[in-house]
């Protein structure tokens, strides 16, 4: 944690300690929230609506979600800056950073407001990519990346929001509800990198190919390593991953029990209920490995801390998934808790349900260990990265008061 | 060998390119039906959007007293789930019985679109089977692109900027002022994150390069094949084989799972026969409509017609079990006077026609001496727009001619661009194939068994030839694809004998030209 400045006066300084944040104040943190909320909520319902349903407008529910959150994020964010820069408090014009001189406002709605113009731009993008090259029902396209990108600019802001008043606050119990809303809004960006995640790494069927433990440490590890080093609740890792699973399991509960069917041709699996998301990865394991070690090392062996956590994050995820996917695969899944084997509704089902995808085999096309191994000393390599450049962000974004 | 193989296919790939190929017909990818739907008459034009999946948009006019509803929903041939619930479609201002719907086509290949009707004469259905592909390429506008890279230019100077204020002044307690190595260390965040930007934006526009000719790959493109003359001189003979790999393997079901290639499904006759080969001259002069006989459908022999020598473009439709039509495209150059005095068709169905019609000519004179008149809409014909393709036939004596049946048709138009790149064979049901049509009527749960659908279809369709249609003037669905100079060939039987009229069709631009 950055020491106060000599430069500030002691009056200043008095002005910004009060005992407790007003709402007043406050406000603009829970509206970015929301939004960010809004984001994943409407991400995940437009996911299964297209696993679903199929057919869908501008103005579908998960559409509308997206385009309040887009909206509220927006002018919440442009009010805050407008009313700082031309109205705006010493409080106000204290905790905030300058853009192009005259404008003012808190880092997180500065990211906000980007985030809500990517979501904006990305717009006109898609529609003419679905002219040009066809409805895509895939995740991954180059004009969703770019609403993509919005998305997660709009929760990394709300987060740094959050961020930026727990830094500030003096007061314990401020201190540990931001930390709390903080790891929410942490455990929100999660569930956004795992929805980018889903095609290649959801399914117990991506659990025995190294690509499945690639992806999550290079993406989650570093995540959830910033995260806990930003935070100052006891097992941050830990939360925000719990965070994750929760949302993820409730969104898989509520789909399964709204009613609903395919609307468009050809249906080869005519699903009567929304088709959930795959149930969320076990991420608490390897969240509990970060926060002991980080717990156990501090903040002054960051290079070896890195080491250790990228290989004990990718070696937890092995020894746990492995068999949760074998588990996943198994009839003992397929009920109403795990929601497994339920499958768009253009899929032809088949044995591959039943089979795991992205196997690392050799030319002839069987399993190889020398592949499979090299391919998870990638993944270790990679989240040793990722774990490095998380804390490094993680104390940065500790650092943040505006 | 292989080589030689590779390099022939790649000269026919050379030369089937020039044409914009849109699956069966070329250059003309809209789907036309008229017919009965239970006890109304419609007419129903299926704008396809030429990229899968895509938006396609339907068009239904209803002859006679207005209906009450309209609705369409699309299927393939082997949806396992049943049917999506039906759209419904809406009235369209301004014009009487028309109706328009927009319909999500999310598989490619061979798709139906399902109009149902409903009104006081009670309900009715007609199937329009459509071929889902991509067809086209969009280029980026000029105007969109200058907008989404203002907008790229904005979106980057602001993420600098946010960086920069970040390093500067997001860790600073409240109110104190950046020192000067704040500012410094704001420079470097901000030269290091554009760096990194750009580094991104180069890798997404190298993806986005590579989904686009990933893109160009995947538009459709026929069944590569190629005509040759016999060398036997003595008995002239037009040799057209399909020289697709995967066609030719395609019973080889090692060789298809070694090269990943699709499953296939047999070729259906459609209206009687497996294939409808078109010779035209590159001119225009002259035009040949066989069908040839095949065993292995692969090699399609038939008798050489006497037509005059000169380069012809080839165009074979045929149809799949799946209700997928095919257009394959090649050309030929036949030498002058290689088949004349050889007047013995292979079949009695095989027709053709030498001659260049008087330009504007609305009414032709026959080869047995009646005559033929364009007798539809005189207003100037536009791209988009139906072109009131309709024809009486009269009797030398001006009486009305008796039409029979031919090859279970009212009749037979081809339409043909100058330039080769738009050809259609329609009839007065419209674009769309009969087999098709049929593949998805007669089709049941149990028809897994490659080749069963097919031979139900076929006994269907004998019982129809035999069908009298006693009428003295024809008239066939279609709106022209694109501005320019066309020849239409209508052919007719009469008193037993193929009779060809030939005109010439000037279409201009259109306001909303079709495809």
């Amino acid at each position: 944690m950055a020491t106060a400045a000599p430069a500030i006066s002691t009056s200043t300084a008095q002005k910004f300690r009060a005992a407790s944040i007003p709402f007043a104040a406050e406000w603009p943190i829970y509206a970015v929230i929301f939004s960010s909320t809004c984001i994943v909520v409407g991400l995940l319902w437009d996911i299964s609506w297209h696993r679903t349903i199929g057919r869908d407008t501008f103005w579908s529910p998960p559409h509308l979600l997206e385009q309040i959150a887009a909206v509220v994020a927006g002018l919440t964010c442009g009010y805050v800056v407008l009313r700082t820069t031309f109205a705006g408090s010493a409080e106000a014009r204290g905790i905030s950073v300058r853009v192009w001189q005259i404008f003012q406002g808190p880092l997180g709605a500065w990211v906000c407001i980007w985030g809500t113009m990517m979501m904006i731009t990305s717009a006109p993008f898609d529609n003419w990519w679905h002219n040009a090259y066809g409805l895509d029902v895939r995740i991954i396209s180059p004009p969703h990346m770019v609403l993509a990108a919005g998305m997660i600019a709009i929760e990394l802001g709300a987060m740094l929001m959050v961020l930026g008043a727990h830094n500030r606050a003096t007061n314990d119990t401020d201190r540990k509800r931001l930390g709390l809303l903080f790891a929410y809004a942490a455990g929100i960006v999660v569930v956004m990198a795992a929805i980018l995640l889903q095609e290649d790494a959801a399914y117990g069927n991506h659990m025995h190919g190294a690509k499945f433990y690639r992806l999550t440490g290079a993406v989650l590890g570093l995540f959830l390593v910033a995260f806990a080093r930003s935070s100052s609740i006891r097992w941050p890792a830990t939360a925000t991953a719990g965070l994750y699973m929760l949302i993820v399991m409730v969104s898989i509960w509520a789909f399964e029990l709204s009613p609903a069917t395919p609307r468009l041709a050809p249906i080869y699996n005519a699903v009567t209920h929304m088709v959930p998301t795959p149930f969320p990865m076990l991420l608490i394991f390897p969240a509990l490995a970060i926060d002991i070690l980080m717990q156990r090392f501090g903040t002054t062996r960051d290079w070896t801390l890195s080491l250790i956590i990228g290989v004990s994050f990718v070696a937890v995820m092995l020894a746990v998934h492995w068999f949760w996917a074998e588990f996943l695969l198994s009839p003992g899944a397929r009920n109403f808790f795990f929601g497994v084997d339920k499958w768009d509704y253009g899929s032809t089902l088949g044995s591959w349900r039943y089979q795991f995808w992205n196997l690392d085999v050799d030319s002839t096309g069987k399993w190889s260990a020398a592949k499979f191994a090299k391919g998870m000393g990638l993944a270790a390599l990679l989240t040793i990265i990722a774990a490095r450049i998380g804390l490094w962000a993680g104390t940065g974004m500790s650092r943040i008061k505006r | 060998m292989i080589r030689e193989g590779l390099r022939r296919v790649a000269v026919t790939v050379a030369l089937t390119g020039i044409y914009i190929v849109s699956s069966a017909h070329v250059g003309s990818p809209d789907a036309w039906y008229e017919g009965s739907a239970g006890p109304y008459h419609v007419t129903i034009q299926v704008k396809m959007p030429g990229v899968v999946p895509g938006v396609a948009q339907v068009f239904v006019r209803v002859s006679g007293d207005p209906v009450d509803r309209v609705t369409v929903f699309a299927n393939k041939f082997d949806a396992t789930g049943g049917a999506p619930p039906p759209e419904d479609a809406e009235r369209v201002t301004g014009e009487v019985g028309l109706w328009s719907a927009k319909l999500w086509l999310m598989a490619g290949g061979s798709n139906s679109v399902n109009v149902g009707i409903a009104g006081p004469g009670g309900s009715g259905t007609a199937v329009v089977p459509v071929l889902n592909v991509a067809t086209r390429r969009l280029e980026l506008k000029r105007g969109m692109g200058i907008g989404l890279a203002a907008t790229g230019v904005v979106l980057f100077v602001g993420l600098v900027t946010i960086v920069g204020a970040a390093a500067r002044e997001s860790t600073l307690p409240p109110g104190e002022q950046p020192s000067s190595r704040n500012y410094t260390r704001a420079r470097v965040a901000m030269g290091v994150s554009s760096l990194l930007v750009v580094l991104l934006l180069f890798g997404g526009w190298r993806w986005w390069g590579s989904e686009d000719q990933a893109f160009a790959r995947s538009i459709f493109k026929p069944l590569p094949s190629e005509a040759k003359l016999s060398d036997d001189r003595t008995s002239p003979r037009l040799d057209f084989t399909i020289i697709d790999t995967a066609w030719i393997h395609r019973s080889d079901t090692a060789w298809l799972r070694k090269h990943h290639a699709n499953s296939w499904t047999p070729l259906i006759e459609d209206h009687g026969k497996l294939m409808h080969l078109f010779l035209i001259r590159e001119d225009l002069g002259a035009m040949a409509h066989l069908h040839p006989s095949t065993s292995d459908t692969v090699h399609f022999p038939s008798t050489l017609p006497p037509i005059p020598g000169g380069r012809y473009r080839v165009f074979a439709d045929i149809v799949h079990e799946s209700g997928f039509a095919q257009t394959l495209v090649t050309s030929i150059q036949i030498p002058t006077g290689v088949a004349t005095g050889v007047a013995t068709p292979s079949e009695g169905d095989d027709s053709w026609y030498a001659g260049v019609p008087v330009r504007g000519a609305r009414v032709v004179k026959l080869a047995d001496g009646s005559t033929m008149t364009w007798a539809g809409s005189s207003v100037p014909l536009v791209a988009g727009r139906e072109a009131g393709l309709e024809f009486e036939v009269r009797n030398a004596d001006e009486s009305p001619a008796q039409l029979e049946p031919y090859m279970g048709m009212q009749a037979h138009a081809v339409v043909m661009r100058d330039d080769g790149s738009v050809f259609v064979h329609l009839h007065p049901l419209g674009t769309i194939s009969i087999a098709s049509q049929m593949a998805y009527e007669l089709r049941e749960p149990g028809d897994s068994i490659r080749g069963r659908l097919g031979k139900r279809i076929s006994a269907h369709r004998s019982g129809m030839d035999a069908a009298d249609s006693s009428t003295s003037s024809v008239s066939f669905p279609f709106a022209f694809p694109k501005e320019g100079n066309y020849r239409v060939w209508v052919q007719v039987r009469k008193d037993g004998r193929i009779l060809t009229g030939a005109f010439d069709a000037a279409v201009g631009a259109g306001v909303t030209p079709a495809g």
